[in-house]
């Protein structure tokens, strides 16, 4: 990593020395101007109003500067020694343009919201024009040469503190996002988020991070749930953003274990939903609901491995006639399956067909699940922090999740998974050096079909009613894109994007009409500029970028991987 | 009661006549699939979109231009309204979505496909009766978010034909004139003119052909516009049939349009055609002697649907082709 | 070391050769590319298969494999007749490699061959989820294998490389690894040699002999004369399908229609890197 700036002297000479004061001064102002009053009016974006008591947008236009000064100053200061590993000005760079864009997009929000630019206090523009100098100070500071980040290691303890670190700032961020209710607060928080990552990346930071985590691959994994453990008592009890985190769940699961049949063993399913749906119905007939169309009632555990055999079983009949078809035609004939189950679900409601399912009307009134004298319903209340339905609904998924990615990643890293990658890769080859091609994908098939059912069954109580229309093509496709968004064949990519497509609809409601329009935008974005999705699996990425020999080279030392 | 009898025999001509009809709307839209797979080896799952497009496309043209005039002069502006539409969907789509998956491993194309088929779908819903982020709606369209009436245009609509004890649509005699005649002209395009050669030599072997002096990107974009202009007549046929259209008509549709092209063999036109036919008899007659509570109108889905799986897996060469192998 | 210490265990009984292919006819629709074809070999044996460039010899190999399905004729492995299976035949101990490569690209070359046991192990799901004892044997067993067998073939020091990253010489002896792996009891190569240049030639002959001191029985495919002259036990010719002439290299050598074969058709061409089917 090695950058030999192209500049001609004089230009040192002149920009230079200059760059580093204003670059001080301007985060300066920005911090100031954030401690005053930037808005009029203060029913808009939370409350800016008032001096010395900062608003949320305050706050992050704050941490911006802060961020900004320990690059300046890493840059030439007390922090140099940092400096000489990352790249700072590069990351500077970044940083002020997204500052920049944000303490823009800030001072029109405002306008906007209040009606008139009139409603900008001073301290607005004192923060912006801080922003300016941040901003020009960056196109000054000159790029040097640095060590190679990659290769920086830190004593086990304090990468395994970073991870903890970072675990923590991701709670810490989350229960902060979630608490925004205002839709503009919200999309500024991300582009600040955004913003830091990129600055991040160009300071070579995340590169680290991601050997660190490879690393560190135990504590990574204990962290994260350690950190999804405790989401629910950042929460004070309220139980609104634990519906929308254990609908993320549930669409996570799902989107797992239909990782399992597209990324590892590259069968692509557009009619999966039908497997969560199998698994919901049987928790919904099963269960104690009025409406309820089967006489057994076994406990609920038992329901769950019958959810999943079901499930698995349609995966077996669908799976073994059709897993013979390659390629797209195995993706439509997994979508007619979808439709038939759906269609299925519709009619069968005693007048074409046994009434099993109510057709059109499902099965509504499921009870919340009980565990011995434990109902889900029920508020519990720990270490003096009440936990309400949806958190309940929430620690259970949280362990289905844990299996799911115990499955996922112990099969991945078998013989089985070797398995996979080789059709993947060359099917007839596979088959020829003896690779048991059809059973292995009936096995992927099958696993993914008992995954789903098994978070089906779930489903059903936390969502209290079951009907055909949560089951149609449009979902399969939101799994699927799931997966492709957030990388296929790896963990941590599948649950960013099942974290994107769920959670965002629901916090930015203002575009909800155009949700579906944006996802199919989306969709055709992603295949043509970053097809492998945001968190890739390293063969993933491979074979996405046959012809690129350089990314080969480059990434053939990570390849021994170990999916996280 | 004999299986003779006369009546028996009128409801087999009947569901035979509705097959047909549905067979030529099946098969004038199979025939996209078909032709960009010859070529590029690329199913475009969105082709039921550019179907969709098309409808609209000829109603927009009979509101804006015509105030929704029935007179049948003006069928001629709206299937050119039609045509006009789908094409120039099917070229940016190809241009700017497919062009530069070429050489993508194929789940590309295929999620690429079914982002604009929500795209399209959505785009229509959302911004038919205005222009995207304002309220503006200069030409007074329609909200498409539920089912728009589509003008019924007079002699090709209105009072069915009664032969015996069987009834015919006019809709029907447009549909399966549309499909006799798209067939002739496609046949005579590919086998008589020049560009029409130049798109079996680019679907038997492109890389030859393009040494050959075969434009080959341009040969693509042909491809996919006669698959368009097809689609958009289609359409029309289909608004003029249903007497209304809407958004997601294109899904379902497409679906079986594929069936039907693969049961014809996918790459064979002449099979697109014999496919929608059979496609189209089989569901027609699925309908009415499909017995039980599992016959009649709420099954009919299902049993395409079975159709299309026992088709794909049971006879992926379809009618007329025979199994390819790998070779090793 | 010996590359087949189960596979030398298990003899068949002397006097029956190790593979028998008898009466081998493969027709696509109008064209017959294998035509009535008759091979046998014996254990340690290696036995060249030669003829112009279409006369069948790839599919003739696609039909002992099980890759195809011969139209008419048996195929027999140690007396065992053999279904037109390529797992089957694999498991019943009879590998190959591919005139065009087709190595698994993005893995690394010790993943390749460790998908070469794939059909000699047998962890399934359960036990690789729970890490049980099997899969963990197993799983070891394999990877000491598969590096044994790197190093074999004079590729112990690329265990990590991508397979799309290494030469292309490297690449064919990947491949008889990858083929190894499934102790075999016989190896089926089709053009090893092909692009190669005359060091890396000499060095695959090497390893050839070596594999047959190993103790398997081997069959190649080339086009290289003096390669296979100088490589063989016993020479077999075919030309549009048919057996021309079979014998020791010196007989097949001095053949006239041999000559004619070659010089008739004009396809003594040692060149053909990018050769592809
Ligand atoms: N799957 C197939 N379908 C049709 N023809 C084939 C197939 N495989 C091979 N052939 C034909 O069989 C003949 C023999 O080919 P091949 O076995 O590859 O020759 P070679 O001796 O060069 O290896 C060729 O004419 C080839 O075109
Ligand atoms: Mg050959």
């Amino acid at each position: 990593m090695i950058r030999i700036p192209n500049i001609p002297e004089s230009v040192v000479v002149k920009h230079g020395p200059k760059a580093w004061p204003l670059g001080l001064a301007g985060a300066g102002l920005l911090i100031i101007g954030s401690l005053l009053s930037w808005s009029f009016d203060p029913q808009v974006l939370g409350d800016l109003s008032i001096s010395f008591n900062p608003g949320a947008l305050q706050i992050m236009a704050i941490a911006q500067s802060v961020l900004a000064i320990i690059l300046l100053l890493a840059d030439k200061g007390p922090l140099t020694s940092f400096g000489e590993w990352a790249d700072t000005a590069l990351a500077l760079r970044a940083l002020a343009t997204w500052a920049l864009l944000f303490m823009a997009l800030v001072l029109v929000a405002i306008t906007v919201e209040a009606g008139g630019l009139v409603n900008i206090e001073p301290g607005g523009w004192i923060s912006f024009l801080g922003a300016v100098l941040v901003f020009a100070s960056s196109r000054l500071v000159l790029p040097r040469e640095t060590r190679d980040l990659g290769h920086a290691r830190l004593p086990d303890w304090s990468e395994i503190l970073v991870i903890v670190i970072l675990m923590a700032a991701i709670l810490f961020g989350t229960a902060f996002a979630l608490g925004l209710t205002d839709a503009w607060e919200f999309v500024l928080f991300l582009m600040v988020v955004t913003g830091v990552l990129i600055t991040g990346v160009r300071a070579g930071l995340l590169t680290w991070l991601g050997h660190v985590t490879t690393r560190h691959k135990r504590v990574l994994m204990l962290a994260a749930f350690a950190v999804a453990f405790l989401f629910p008592f950042t929460q004070n009890g309220s139980d609104a953003n634990m519906s929308i985190a254990s609908q993320v769940l549930i669409f996570a699961a799902a989107a797992m274990g239909l990782n399992i049949v597209v990324g590892l063993a590259g069968l692509l399913d557009l009619g999966y939903i039908a497997f969560l749906g199998a698994g919901a119905y049987v928790g919904a007939t099963m269960s104690t609901s009025a409406f309820a169309t089967i006489g057994w009632k076994p406990p609920f555990i038992v329901v769950m491995l019958v959810g999943g055999c079901v499930s698995a079983t349609l995966g077996l009949i669908i799976g073994a006639p059709t897993l013979r078809v390659s390629g797209d035609y195995l993706a439509i004939v997994t979508l007619g399956f979808g439709e038939i189950f759906r269609l299925t679900m519709f009619n069968l409601d005693g007048n074409n067909g046994p009434n099993l399912t109510h057709g059109p009307n499902g099965v509504p009134a499921i009870p919340d699940l009980t565990f011995g004298s434990f109902n889900f319903g029920d508020t519990h209340t720990l270490l003096g922090i009440p936990l309400a339905r949806f958190s309940n609904y929430y620690f259970l998924l949280l362990l289905l999740i844990a299996f799911i990615i115990l499955v996922f990643s112990r099969l991945n890293n078998s013989r089985i998974g070797r398995g996979w990658v080789a059709i993947r890769e060359d099917e007839k080859a596979a088959e020829a050096m003896g690779v048991n091609v059809f059973g292995l994908k009936i096995l992927a098939f099958v696993v993914g079909a008992f995954l789903a059912g098994l978070a089906g069954t779930i489903k059903a109580h936390q969502d209290v009613s079951v009907t055909p229309d949560q089951y149609i093509f449009l979902e399969s496709a939101f799994l699927l894109a799931a997966i492709v968004l957030g990388g296929m064949g790896t963990v941590a990519g599948v649950l960013i994007g099942a974290v994107i497509l769920k959670l965002l609809p629901e916090k930015l409601r203002f575009f909800a009409d155009y949700r579906l329009l944006l996802f199919g935008l989306l969709l055709v974005l992603m295949m043509r500029f970053r097809p492998e999705g945001l968190v890739a699996s390293r063969r993933r990425q491979l074979e996405f970028h046959e012809e690129d020999e350089e990314l080969a080279v480059r990434v053939e030392g990570d390849i021994a991987e170990v999916v996280i | 009661m004999g299986i003779f009898d006369q009546q028996n025999l009128d409801t087999f001509v009947q569901q035979l006549v509705n097959g047909l009809t549905l067979g030529s709307l099946y098969a004038l839209i199979a025939v996209g699939y078909t032709v960009v797979y010859g070529i590029l080896q690329l199913i475009n799952f969105a082709h039921g979109e550019i179907f969709m497009i098309g409808a609209f496309g000829a109603l927009s043209t009979s509101l804006v231009l015509f105030r929704g005039q029935t007179a049948l002069w003006v069928l001629p502006f709206m299937i050119i309204g039609a045509i006009i539409a789908s094409v120039g969907t099917a070229v940016l789509m190809e241009r700017f979505a497919y062009r530069p998956l070429r050489h993508a491993p194929r789940l590309a194309p295929l999620i690429t496909a079914i982002g604009i088929s929500v795209f399209l779908q959505e785009l229509v819903r959302l911004n038919y009766n205005h222009v995207p982020f304002t309220s503006w709606n200069p030409f007074n369209l329609p909200d498409a978010k539920s089912r728009i009436p589509f003008p019924q245009i007079d002699v090709v609509t209105g009072p069915a034909f009664q032969i015996g004890g069987v009834t015919i649509q006019r809709s029907a005699i447009f549909t399966i004139g549309a499909l006799l005649m798209c067939a002739a002209l496609l046949w005579y395009f590919i086998n008589r003119t020049k560009t029409g050669r130049g798109m079996q030599a680019v679907s038997q072997d492109a890389d030859t052909a393009r040494l050959m002096g075969i434009n080959v990107d341009r040969i693509i974009v042909v491809a996919f516009a006669h698959g368009a202009v097809l689609a958009g007549i289609a359409g029309v046929a289909q608004g003029l049939q249903n007497n209304n259209i809407d958004f997601r008509m294109g899904f379902l549709a497409g679906l079986k349009a594929f069936t039907a092209a693969v049961l014809g063999g996918i790459g064979n036109i002449q099979g697109a055609v014999v496919g929608g036919l059979v496609l189209g008899v089989a569901e027609g007659m699925a309908t009415q002697y499909i017995p039980g509570q599992f016959g009649g109108s709420p099954w009919k889905d299902v049993w395409a649907f079975v159709l299309l799986i026992l088709v794909l897996v049971f006879r992926p060469q379809g009618l007329l082709g025979a199994k390819a192998v790998d070779r090793a | 070391m010996t590359v087949t210490a189960e596979a030398v265990g298990a003899k068949a009984p002397t006097g029956v050769p190790l593979l028998q292919a008898e009466g081998v006819i493969m027709r696509f629709g109008g064209l017959t590319a294998v035509n009535n074809v008759t091979m046998s070999v014996s254990e340690g044996e290696i036995v060249g298969l030669i003829g112009p460039n279409g006369a069948g010899k790839t599919t003739f190999f696609n039909c002992l494999t099980g890759m195809y399905k011969p139209t008419e004729g048996h195929v027999r492995l140690s007396g065992v007749e053999l279904p037109p299976k390529p797992r089957a035949v694999v498991k019943a101990g009879m590998a190959r490699t591919f005139q065009n490569i087709r190595l698994f690209a993005n893995m690394t070359a010790l993943e390749n061959v460790m998908v070469g046991r794939y059909c000699r192990t047998s962890s399934g799901a359960f036990t690789s989820i729970v890490h049980g004892p099997k899969f963990r044997r197993e799983e070891a067993e394999t990877r000491e294998r598969a590096q044994e067998l790197l190093d074999f073939v004079g590729l112990g020091t690329s265990t990590d490389h991508l397979a799309r990253n290494m030469p292309y010489g490297n690449q064919r002896r990947l491949e008889i690894a990858r083929a190894l792996a499934t102790d075999p009891k016989l190896i089926l190569l089709d053009e090893p040699t092909a692009g190669m240049n005359p060091l890396e030639t000499r060095q695959a002959s090497d390893l050839i002999f070596k594999i047959r001191d190993s103790g398997l029985a081997v069959v190649v495919i080339e086009h290289d004369m003096r390669f296979i002259f100088n490589l063989c036990d016993r020479v077999l010719c075919l030309v549009r399908g048919e057996t021309l002439v079979e014998g020791t290299p010196d007989e097949v050598q001095s053949d006239p229609r041999v000559i004619e074969a070659y010089i008739g058709t004009g396809t003594d061409d040692d060149d053909e890197a990018g050769d592809t089917p």
